[in-house]
């Protein structure tokens, strides 16, 4: 059916010929933030104003949908097309995204690519036959991308080898002890991981990337098709998801850091999760705003999310409501990033209290 | 905390320093990009001067002859303006370091030779003999140590440990890992391998916890717990071969083959919280016992090579070759001009700058080295 497209035939007739593409065409479509997959689009003319072509409608139609079920359901869509289809739909998507200019969407877009990206990136690492294809997209995903150096095992099969100070650099965003450099294999300035440490490594790095393209990209203006689409889409977007609960300052860090971690859908570890829903219902807010803010956690099911939440809110179970764990048991948990602001507190939740009095006497 | 100096002490030993960075102000070794670095310069009233710059060595002598501090430190961190409060200065990475401190040792020779100095009448005791001042009654005491050859030794092989560790798991090569004597009770290790600098604190925290044995899984060697609260050995993948998976499965007696004797091994210690307990302790016991917070500090001074430590007189030096490295005789670098001093404890024994020196509670005329060595411990005070 693309065939027949205007942009595909322009691709055809003009530039493709004498493209070199060093990756598969199917490997851009699994990861259509790569450099190739912009200097794809690059080569085929396109125009902004194409997207209003009849012809480019159910381009634009499908990553509305994806827009869609990521602010439904919180979950990436897996569905794999020919990479025409799926760089313009990522084109569109982040077009979409940026025409919404929502803070929390764009956050929750990006993570959704950067899991989607992940699912095929460990299904190719653990199944692309070829050691010299293997390399390439090793090369083009870590190296290229992120300036990460990411080799095949010689030692062991199936595994990866990456440097001790990219693995640190990145391993310290993970609370759970099996992530820790000691409960690793390592060695000779090496560290072993399998296909899916290797890519669950990266997810943060790829969302980020994804925000700050997002961030950086100007187009010169926004086509008719695109805007409907956005509107349609923010009408959509549920009032919690719109507003942030306080200003984020008024945290304390420990508090401030699960957040930061949860916004680019990071495995909180249990202990965490605790700490933030006890601390959110100890300053007052709902369930409702509680449960919507685990929403990018990659486990998150929310109908077990607001079970717990309601348990510890002393609603369900016991009837107990749990308290926010004190300041020792954060530290001991490893939960603890103490700024000067913390002094002399025992537990999270005096934080507020705390700066207001700082304020109040700095200002005597 | 050692007692307070007399006017007559602090006019001493700053007397010494200030002939010392005179005479051998070239021996201060010059940091990499000396001007990105901050500079702090202890003075002898106990008042540290932070955030100062110096755009060459030579311009930093002339302020330590000047000014004569007690310490000078500079950052291990490189910043785009020095002097500017810590939230403004740009970090630009900072040199990996470890710290070894005898105190972290816990070695059995220190009671051997410790005093403890009284803080009301200034007298001084063995440690450990009485539990307050025999002659004013008062138990307002510090102790002091005088490290003596076992106590150096003890810290070589925690240093030489730490080598082992940075180079075969780490993987830095011997000619990046420098290591200089503190000039008082420790080493410090430096890494010059600008691949570590833009670590930051949490990552450093990380390499510590490695460095140190904290933090491991018996996950590490294939036993983790099932859904029943028991137990299951599965070997991980990559098998047993290298870091801590070998030093625990070595230490233990297991190799990849050896599944069954690994379950039994879990069911004689009891179970697997048991098992897990002495996978810890083990590691606790093999790994290096550096100050973590030290490194994993990103902002901090440190002494700089080739200058003065109050607390001894000593300078910190560079160790070239460890095992013949006698801090005693290269680290104590004041001159040899006597000076009288009055010796506080009934008896002690020491060397330095290859001399044994025998002492007891009397006035008595000794060299400057020794002179401030002892001042600086609250051992002596000058007359």
């Amino acid at each position: 059916m693309l065939r027949s497209l205007l942009f595909y035939k322009r691709i055809h007739n003009n530039r493709l010929a004498t493209m070199t593409i060093r990756l598969g065409t199917a490997d851009l479509a699994k990861y259509p933030f790569l450099n190739e997959a912009a200097e794809y689009m690059h080569q085929t003319y396109f125009n902004l104003d194409d997207l209003n072509l009849p012809e480019l409608g159910h381009i634009v139609e499908r990553a509305s949908n994806r827009i869609r079920s990521e602010i439904e359901h919180g979950k990436p869509d897996f569905t794999l097309e020919r990479h025409e289809i799926e760089i313009l739909t990522f084109l569109v998507g982040i077009l979409i995204i940026k025409a919404i200019n929502s803070d929390n969407l764009t956050k929750k877009h990006c993570l959704c690519e950067a899991l989607r990206a992940e699912k095929f990136l460990v299904h190719d690492l653990k199944t692309h036959g070829e050691p010299s294809t293997r390399k390439l997209l090793l090369f083009k995903v870590f190296k290229e991308l992120l300036k990460m150096d990411v080799l095949p095992s010689m030692k062991y099969q199936l595994m990866f080898e990456v440097k001790v100070t990219d693995y640190l650099k990145r391993s310290h965003l993970f609370h759970e002890q099996e992530w820790k450099l000691i409960n690793r294999l390592v060695h000779d300035g090496r560290v072993f991981l399998d296909p899916d440490e290797t890519v669950r490594l990266i997810r943060a790095e790829v969302t980020n990337l994804l925000l700050e393209r997002i961030k950086q990209m100007n187009p010169s203006h926004i086509p008719a098709t695109i805007r409907g689409q956005a509107n349609i889409l923010k009408a959509s977007i549920p009032m919690a998801s719109r507003k942030l609960a306080n200003a984020p300052s008024a945290y304390p860090p420990c508090v401030n850091h699960a957040l930061d971690l949860m916004a680019v859908g990071e495995n909180l570890p249990h202990s965490a999760r605790v700490m933030l829903a006890t601390y959110m219902l100890a300053i007052g807010k709902n369930i409702e705003e509680i449960v919507s803010l685990f929403k990018n956690a990659p486990d998150y099911d929310e109908r077990v999310s607001r079970y717990q939440v309601e348990h510890l809110a002393g609603e369900r179970g016991s009837r107990v409501r749990y308290l926010v764990p004190s300041c020792t048991k954060l530290r001991n948990d490893g939960l603890c990033f103490a700024t000067s602001q913390c002094d002399g507190l025992i537990n999270p939740v005096q934080f507020g209290r705390a700066v207001k009095y700082y304020r109040e006497t700095n200002l005597r | 905390m050692i007692p307070t100096k007399t006017g007559k002490d602090l006019q001493m030993m700053k007397a010494a320093f200030r002939e010392f960075y005179f005479n051998h102000g070239n021996r201060i070794e010059e940091p990499v990009r000396i001007q990105n670095r901050e500079f702090g310069l202890m003075g002898f009233d106990g008042v540290m001067k932070r955030h100062l710059k110096f755009s060459s060595l030579g311009r930093l002598v002339a302020s330590l002859v000047l000014e004569t501090p007690s310490d000078v430190f500079a950052s291990n961190a490189q910043y785009d303006f020095p002097v500017l409060p810590i939230s403004e200065k740009g970090w630009r990475g900072a040199d990996l370091i470890f710290d070894i401190d005898l105190k972290d040792l816990d070695l059995k020779c220190r009671l051997s030779h410790s005093y403890m100095t009284c803080f009301s009448c200034r007298s001084c005791y063995f440690s450990g003999s009485e539990d307050r001042c025999p002659k004013c009654g008062s138990n307002n005491f510090a102790e002091v140590m005088l490290p003596c050859d076992r106590c150096i030794n003890g810290l070589k092989s925690e240093v030489s440990k730490l080598h082992r560790f940075l180079a075969s798991d780490i993987g830095i090569s011997p000619e990046k890992i420098t290591t200089y004597f503190s000039g008082n009770n420790g080493f410090h290790v430096h890494v010059l391998d600008e691949s570590f600098n833009d670590l930051n604190s949490q990552a450093r925290a990380d390499l510590a916890a490695y460095i140190m044995g904290i933090g491991i899984l018996a996950d590490v060697i294939g036993v983790r717990r099932d859904t029943h609260n028991d137990f299951r050995v599965r070997f991980p993948l990559g098998g047993l071969d290298y870091g801590w998976r070998k030093r625990i499965s070595d230490k233990l007696g297991i190799s990849i083959t050896s599944e069954r004797k690994l379950t039994k091994l879990v069911k004689e210690l009891g179970d697997i919280e048991q098992f897990r307990k002495r996978v810890a302790d083990i590691a606790k016991e093999m790994g290096v016992r550096i100050d973590s917070q030290v490194t994993t500090d990103v902002h901090r001074v440190f002494r700089m090579p080739g200058t003065l430590n109050s607390k001894s007189g000593l300078t910190k030096t560079l160790c070239l070759d460890l095992d013949s490295f006698d801090p005693f005789e290269e680290s104590c670098q004041l001159s040899s001009r006597e000076v009288a001093v009055e010796i506080m404890p009934p008896r002690l024994k020491l060397r330095l700058k290859g001399e044994r020196f025998s002492l007891s509670e009397e006035i008595v005329r000794v060299p400057i080295f020794i002179g401030v060595y002892l001042i600086s411990k609250g051992l002596a005070h000058a007359v």
